[in-house]
């Protein structure tokens, strides 16, 4: 086994028991990245001389003793919109292509506090819009499992890196799906955290009220790792909660785990191996000891219709801040309502002016009422059907993605079509919920994923049931 | 709910963009299709329910300007598309249009 197809466990402990150095990890990495990268494009840019400097720095600190924390001297990436100190961040957009990032997000200040490695940045649909990384400014990514099919979106960079050992883990951002979609897609875990768990300082914002950051990784084990590492409230962020930590608190089987199979999500059109893979998972989960319960969560199928309101009203705001004037792409020698116009429209991709027209529609006098509103009070009885589920259930199923990774270019002209993928995520981000992808079966020899959504704030119980269905598939 | 050409024209002023005769047309379609899907909102019957919103914030730190990190500061300046010295630069706010948009 090469260092870079470790786990992050695995790594750690083996690091502990000085069987193999940061260095050798992240050099590993770096390699396969050099190998790699020019097929997949998962990477924009990598940090040799950076991550190798890290590397030794950790490994000296290790020699004495010193070890910062659990991720220290683990190699590991993150998406493009992500503030590093220093370092190149373009949101996957040509309007910030020679930006540079003012300071440290929260979530890096804490990995790098930790110790851990940055190999460099991911890519991703522009300003995270978008379910097949096909609309980056950089090229898509491709699926390592079928180079010819999309890692699926916006966090492509980072799904693929993990599936193709780039990295041991990485960090990407989930607004309608971003994470769990290119996790399932690409046979990886992804995880999304409740809203409020995760500091959004240092995210470039798309939709405030429902983006998270969260890691990808090879295991339930390793997110949870991740998970801890960069959780907590922040003062910078004043939407995140003062709820009690995350602390991983593993089970031995489902027993006494009641599982909702929710019955209008299940209604919904999905490829048949899909369904097949995630039904085969339900009854793993079940030899496991849980009680799979059918049960009602009404209003799913006008989730993803509030989703479309909401988040591109709130993008039409967060992107009103790229005009030109303080920093990014500015059209020059034009008046100023030109500047903004031209820096715009040629800053911007096709996905990205279609959502802040659409938000622009829907938050304007006349129709503010009819849809934006609306669809916030929609957000409540979603929010509220969630809520009554829990008094049955533990955790709700269904499959993350309704096919598995498409070819290139197969969506890009039907914008309708690349929204429904985001059927099954968009719920547990409007609820603000807990929400996991992990590896399940294939279709069109293809990975599946299996979602799993739980109570707000957790997120403990619902890996303890992933971990258990991810063990007992080995 | 079709919308017309020059309702997506004005949409595009709203935010601050441009779009060509093609983009135009292709925006006018996309946006129905979708708009389209979200209809389906219309039909739940919200009478008496809140809209969704964040808590309330109670508590609020003092009025006192914090000291920037340097280095911030720097690349903050690095990032402008023009500079005079410290100054960011702009185009006039009251400088006539080149194009025609006032």
């Amino acid at each position: 086994m090469k260092p870079n197809q470790l786990t992050i466990a695995q790594a750690r402990s083996k690091m502990d028991a000085g069987e193999i150095t940061s260095e050798e990890l992240t050099k590993a990495c770096l390699e396969e990245i050099e190998n790699l990268n020019p097929a997949l494009n998962a990477f924009l840019e990598s940090y040799a001389d950076g991550a190798l400097q890290a590397a030794r720095l950790a490994d000296e600190r290790r020699g004495k003793g010193d070890r910062l924390g659990v991720l220290d001297g683990i190699p590991l990436a993150l998406k493009d919109n992500l503030m590093d100190q220093g370092r190149k961040v373009t949101g996957g957009s040509r309007i910030l292509e020679n930006h540079v990032a003012a300071y440290d997000g929260t979530v890096v200040r804490k990995l790098k506090e930790q110790g851990a490695v940055i190999l460099g940045r991911t890519n991703m649909d522009e300003f995270a819009m978008g379910s097949s990384t096909e609309f980056s400014a950089y090229g898509p990514t491709k699926n390592p499992h079928d180079l010819d099919r999309v890692p699926g979106g916006s966090s492509g960079g980072s799904a693929a890196a993990t599936a193709a050992d780039l990295c041991l883990g990485a960090l990407g951002s989930d607004t309608g799906g971003s994470i769990r979609q290119p996790a399932a897609m690409c046979g990886v875990v992804g995880l999304k955290p409740s809203y409020g768990r995760v500091s959004r300082y240092g995210l470039m914002a798309m939709a405030s009220s429902l983006d998270q950051i969260g890691p990808f990784a090879k295991t339930v084990e390793d997110a949870a790792l991740v998970l801890q590492a960069i959780q907590g409230a922040d003062p910078n962020d004043q939407t995140t909660s003062d709820e009690k930590s995350f602390v991983p608190s593993w089970r031995e089987n489902l027993s006494g785990v009641r599982i909702g199979l929710p019955r209008q999500a299940w209604g919904q059109g999905m490829h048949a191996q899909v369904r097949e893979a995630v039904m085969q998972a339900v009854k793993a989960m079940e030899k496991q000891g849980a009680k799979i319960v059918e049960v009602d969560l009404p209003y799913a199928d006008e989730a993803l219709a509030a989703y479309y309101v909401i988040m591109p009203c709130e993008v039409s705001a967060n992107l009103a801040r790229y005009d030109g004037m303080r920093y990014g792409l500015r059209e020059k020698g034009l008046a100023l309502f030109e500047t903004y116009a031209r820096s715009r429209a040629h800053g911007f991709g096709p996905e990205a002016r279609r959502r802040i027209l659409l938000g622009t529609y829907a938050l304007s006098r006349g129709y503010y009422d009819a849809y934006y509103l609306q669809a916030k009070r929609v957000q409540t009885l979603i929010k509220r059907a969630y809520v009554q589920a829990f008094d049955q259930v533990d955790a709700l199923l269904t499959p993350t993605a309704p096919n598995p990774a498409f070819r290139l270019g197969e969506k890009t002209e039907d914008p309708l079509a690349m929204y429904l993928e985001d059927v099954f995520t968009v719920g547990a981000n409007v609820a603000g919920l807990p929400a996991v992808s992990v590896p399940c079966g294939t279709a069109d020899k293809m990975p599946v994923g299996l979602h799993l959504i739980g109570r707000a704030f957790g997120e403990a119980p619902l890996l303890a049931v992933a971990r258990v269905y991810e063990e007992s598939m080995k | 709910m079709a919308l017309s050409r020059d309702e997506v024209k004005q949409l595009a002023d709203l935010a601050r963009t441009e779009l060509s005769e093609e983009e135009l047309t292709a925006a006018e379609h996309d946006l129905d299709k979708i708009l389209g899907y979200v209809e389906r909102l219309q039909k739940v019957d919200t009478a008496g329910v809140e809209p969704s919103a964040m808590p309330a914030r109670t508590e609020w730190r003092e009025d006192t300007a914090l000291p920037c990190d340097e280095m911030a500061r720097e690349i903050i300046l690095t990032n402008f598309p023009a500079r005079s010295g410290d100054l960011l630069k702009t185009p006039g706010v009251f400088e006539k249009p080149k194009g025609g948009k006032a």
